[in-house]
């Protein structure tokens, strides 16, 4: 049990190195028409990998989906719902205290115990009515808080986008997760894999209907979406203050230069 | 046992009193005006059995009346504007037009039995005012959408629009920087590629 965790630990120390390394070069003015502030070197890797995750997609999982939607009723997906997010509670808690959001610890801390409690075992979410709102966190987001940039753009087979950091997190995130640890230890790995199924079952139809409208919507895709991830996890690791994009008056000057165009 | 349970039931009420009002500039004109933009195409664009033609129409008048569509056009080509000639550019602006058209006909056609509420406004650079509203919907929980509304000399214009956190024009500009960078850095291939949309889309 020991040698796997020390041969983590490497692993994620190298990763730091690169992101170290790598997040020097990612700040970008955002008047500069540049990608939205995300490093792609592997691009043609990355969309070989996001093509064959749009044919999964297609094949496989919307198909499964749309089924689960459409014969589970509602109720019953959002008690799937608050079960999945409750489990992560831990986790959650963690990573804010990591963060020093105590506050927003203190939230999650007490939706999990009423939750847990009051909700039935996590199936429903009287906190969310109380007025505790749920916020997510994890690891990449927390190495975002500390400094860390995204290193570079990665798309990972099934799971999608994510970035060299968001990686790393992930990977931190589940070897921690004390639902992974229980059923491993008393050899219900089952239990685990399970959840991993649900958990992105759940996801996936939650976000489906959106993805579907951006694909219909973009003409690349690809750069759509990655743009999307990038200003997503970018406005989560300032979540107190959003990064306001600043749309420049072209108007201004524009009158002494040159004629506007019309 | 109990203490923690009632100390519990404490914080709770505590962390409810902390929420944030979120009320700060609720009576700029600016809010008004998202106000009154989300009730008009609540009532016009979404009626159901309206033809396409007639759904297209008001989304477009609505579009030219209430958003800078210039300036989100030109943000939107970023760096590759200067490298376009007079005559892309035009038609640019005439095609990204028809694709925004286009995108919001068929979204408010789907759109159905949602409301739509402003939850507060802020100051950002000294001709903006950030709108945050809510958008409710039947099945799921709310969408935050915040407006960027740019007040030109009295009159008021959106520039941006971010659907939970996510900048409408920066993902339709690296969209499109995407297509651009596909076919050579030229500025022809992204009006090519709008051409094809279209096609496809009038199918």
């Amino acid at each position: 049990m020991k040698k796997p965790a020390s041969k983590f630990l490497i692993m994620l120390f190298c990763v730091f190195l690169v992101m170290g390394t790598a997040s020097c070069a990612h700040s970008v003015d955002p008047k500069d028409g540049a990608k939205a502030g995300i490093n792609d070197p592997f691009e043609p890797i990355n969309r070989g990998i996001f093509g064959f995750n749009n044919v999964l997609d297609k094949i496989i999982i919307d198909p499964i989906c749309r089924v689960y939607v459409a014969i589970v009723p509602d109720f019953m997906r959002s008690g799937v719902h608050n079960f999945m997010r409750n489990l992560t509670s831990p986790i959650l808690v963690g990573n804010e205290l990591l963060q020093g959001d105590f506050r927003q610890a203190g939230v999650s801390t007490a939706r999990f115990v009423i939750n847990t409690t009051a909700g039935v075992g996590g199936l429903m979410d009287p906190a969310t009515s109380a007025g505790l709102q749920y916020k997510d966190a994890d690891f990449g987001q927390t190495l975002g808080v500390w400094g860390f940039g995204p290193g570079f753009y990665i798309v990972i087979p099934v799971l999608g986008p994510s970035s060299l950091r968001d990686a790393a997190g992930t990977a931190a995130d589940s070897y921690v997760d004390p639902v992974r640890l229980w059923a491993f230890n008393t050899h219900r790995r089952w239990i685990y894999y399970t959840r991993l199924g649900v958990d992105y079952v759940d996801q996936r139809s939650r976000i489906m209907k959106a993805m579907n409208d951006l694909r219909a919507n973009s003409l690349d895709y690809y750069a759509a979406v990655r743009s999307a991830y990038a200003q997503e996890r970018r406005a989560k690791i300032q979540h107190r203050k959003p990064e306001n994009v600043d749309i420049p008056d072209y108007d201004k000057g524009a009158k002494q230069q040159q004629p506007d165009h019309p | 046992m109990r203490a923690l349970s009632l100390t519990l039931i404490l914080a709770l009420f505590l962390f409810g009193a902390c929420l944030p009002a979120n009320a700060k500039g609720a009576d700029s004109p600016a809010v008004a005006f998202v106000q009154k933009l989300g009730d008009k195409a609540l009532t016009s664009l979404t009626a159901k059995g309206l033809p396409k033609a007639e759904r297209a129409r008001r989304v477009r008048a609505l579009l030219e009346e209430n958003f800078d569509i210039h300036t989100i056009g030109r943000f939107v080509l970023g760096t590759h504007y200067r490298e376009a000639t007079d005559a892309q550019r035009d038609e640019y602006f005439k095609l990204f037009e028809n694709m925004i058209v286009e995108t919001y006909t068929r979204r408010f056609q789907d759109y159905s039995g949602q409301a739509f509420k402003v939850t507060g406004a802020e100051p950002s650079g000294d001709q903006d005012t950030m709108v945050s509203s809510q958008i409710m919907q039947n099945d799921g929980p709310p969408v935050d959408v915040e407006w960027r509304v740019r007040n030109k000399g009295g009159q008021m214009k959106i520039v941006d629009v971010l659907v939970e956190k996510i900048s409408m024009s920066v993902t339709q500009r690296d969209d499109f920087d995407g297509v651009i960078e596909s076919g050579g850095g030229k500025v022809e291939a992204l009006l090519d590629s709008l051409r094809k949309h279209q096609v496809k889309l009038a199918k």
